[in-house]
């Protein structure tokens, strides 16, 4: 039995499902044609990965993933601040977070989903590459600015935090 | 599972001292490597006793692996320069959790501990030890004195950054375990130095935008005190001048009278009593003899060995065992006459 669709009819005076295909297809083209920001996302392997039964801890280089996918999006990371570890005089530069917004036709092509806790490689330079572990997967799209102008969702916003080198450091 | 009582894992050959044995191994320790005087406690010192005591006492092992402690009390001017040298770091330079670091604070408070405080006033100096001195020839004693040491309180934070439950939780069983009875003790140049668990707080780092780790503090207090080596004092006691006397025991011969007393010149007298015109005696010298005064005497004559020697001389020169024989003629012969003579020994 086929999938019930609703064709969405607003906006249909002067914008349609043509023109959202075409202007998300000169997006990709910039994004992807031009831009091309890659990022490495690793799907965690929730059965595969052993963690402890009552914290759900796996120990350091335990965690399991799927497949790393090569993933084209737009990268931002944000300032790094200096800042002292609670109250201890520990003190250390803090990298920013990543925003990684990526089109939701990319992640259907590939048939890949983000969800918290994957963790995403960012490579900063040909030999230097840092880890970031996904704190909000945007999941969540309804609002406007991810709906076109409230026509459909078309892409989503990745906050992914800067990880340390004991919880995952990739292959 | 763990062994049955009766086994035990290891003997131990040494038993450990009690009582005043241990008091007398507590005071080597003391004095080890330095004088009769105990050795300065200062603040570095109490530091590095925390230091230790964190490091070794409530040490953590989690998945086989010692959970990395950052050897030195971070203040604000080390921590960058530290950091360059340690290998727990990342791709940033940040230390790369889990590891332990220990805080102090800066303020140091007069010392809450009862044994000393607020009992002895103006810092009054009291007798520590006497000390035997001898320099070669005079023997005594050196009185050390110290003042009572000064009592401070030093507040600790330890604080474990980790990104694990258990790391947490395996830190936390070994303060709890060594502070159930309130303290435990550092042992710091040889001296226990009480600590105390005041708190335990969290601050972990739980906002969704950033970075999760987390962060437990143990807040400690050293009930700690100074001794200060430049307030010790170190003044002479009694002392004595020892004299040696060699005495001969050997059983010695009765020496000979010497005479005469003067050896190179004395007197002597010849006395002719009343009736008396001669005189002789054996010499037992050799001499010049001068005639010093006449009493009574018109004239003498003098005769050596029998033999004529002269009248009225002034200068007689006998020699050992001679008889010096002296005839007088009187001027009143019912009265006693002398000649002295005065004898130079040649």
């Amino acid at each position: 039995m086929g999938e019930n669709l609703v064709p969405i009819t607003r906006l249909g005076k002067f914008f349609g499902g043509e023109d959202y295909a075409l202007d998300v297809g000169m997006g990709e083209e910039w994004l992807i044609g031009d831009m091309n920001f890659t990022v490495i996302l690793y799907r965690i392997d929730r059965y595969k990965t052993k963690t402890d039964d009552v914290y759900g801890e796996v120990l350091e280089d335990g965690i399991q993933f799927l497949t790393p996918v090569e993933l084209k999006g737009y990268v931002q990371v944000l300032a790094p601040t200096n800042k002292f570890l609670g109250n201890s005089r520990v003190e250390q530069q803090e990298p920013g977070n990543m925003r990684f917004s990526i089109y939701q036709k990319t992640l259907e092509d590939l048939g890949v989903e983000i969800f918290m806790g994957d963790y995403l490689g960012y490579y900063e330079s040909e030999d230097r590459v840092r880890y970031y572990v996904v704190s909000d997967d945007g999941y969540v799209r309804s609002d406007n600015k991810h709906t076109y102008g409230g026509y459909k969702p078309f892409y989503r916003t990745i906050v992914a935090t800067m990880v340390s080198e004991n919880e995952f450091r990739g292959i | 599972m763990p062994l049955p009582k009766q086994v035990k894992p290891t003997l131990q050959l040494v038993p450990n001292k009690t009582l005043s044995a241990r008091r007398e191994q507590l005071l080597e320790y003391i004095k080890k490597d330095g004088t009769y005087l105990p050795k300065s406690v200062l603040h570095a010192d109490l530091d590095k006793g925390m230091l230790e005591f964190c490091k070794n006492e409530l040490k953590v092992v989690t998945a086989g692996k010692v959970v990395s402690f950052l050897d030195i009390i971070v203040t604000t001017q080390n921590w960058t320069q530290y950091l360059e040298t340690w290998k727990f770091v990342d791709l940033d330079y940040n230390p790369s959790p889990p590891f332990i670091t220990l805080v102090r604070q800066p303020e140091v408070k007069f010392g809450s501990n009862p044994a000393t405080k607020y009992n002895i006033p103006n810092r009054k100096q009291f007798y520590y030890a006497s000390v035997p001195t001898w320099d070669g020839n005079m023997q005594g004693m050196d009185i050390y004195t110290i003042p009572q040491p000064v009592p401070v309180d030093i507040n600790y934070s330890m604080k474990i950054i980790c990104n694990r439950m258990r790391e947490l939780n395996q830190l936390n069983k070994n303060v709890m375990q060594t502070f159930a009875s309130r303290q435990a003790y550092t042992f710091i140049k040889g001296q226990y130095v009480p600590i105390i668990l005041n708190t335990v707080g969290d601050e972990s780092q739980m906002n969704l935008d950033a970075r999760k780790y987390y962060i437990q503090s143990y807040d400690f207090t050293m009930l700690g005190y100074l001794i200060d080596e430049d307030e010790f004092e170190v003044k002479p006691a009694i002392q004595r001048v020892t004299q040696l006397v060699e005495v001969d025991t050997s059983t010695l011969k009765k020496k000979r009278k010497v005479w005469p007393e003067n050896p190179s010149q004395f007197p002597t007298d010849f006395l002719f009593l009343s009736g008396v015109t001669s005189l002789s005696e054996k010499i037992d010298f050799t001499a010049n003899m001068s005639i010093l005064s006449t009493d009574n005497i018109e004239s003498y004559d003098v005769y050596i060995n029998g033999n004529f020697y002269g009248t009225d001389v002034n200068l007689i020169q006998i020699t050992f065992n001679d008889i010096l024989n002296v005839q007088v003629v009187k001027e009143d012969n019912t009265k006693p006459s002398t000649i002295k003579f005065d004898n130079k020994l040649v």
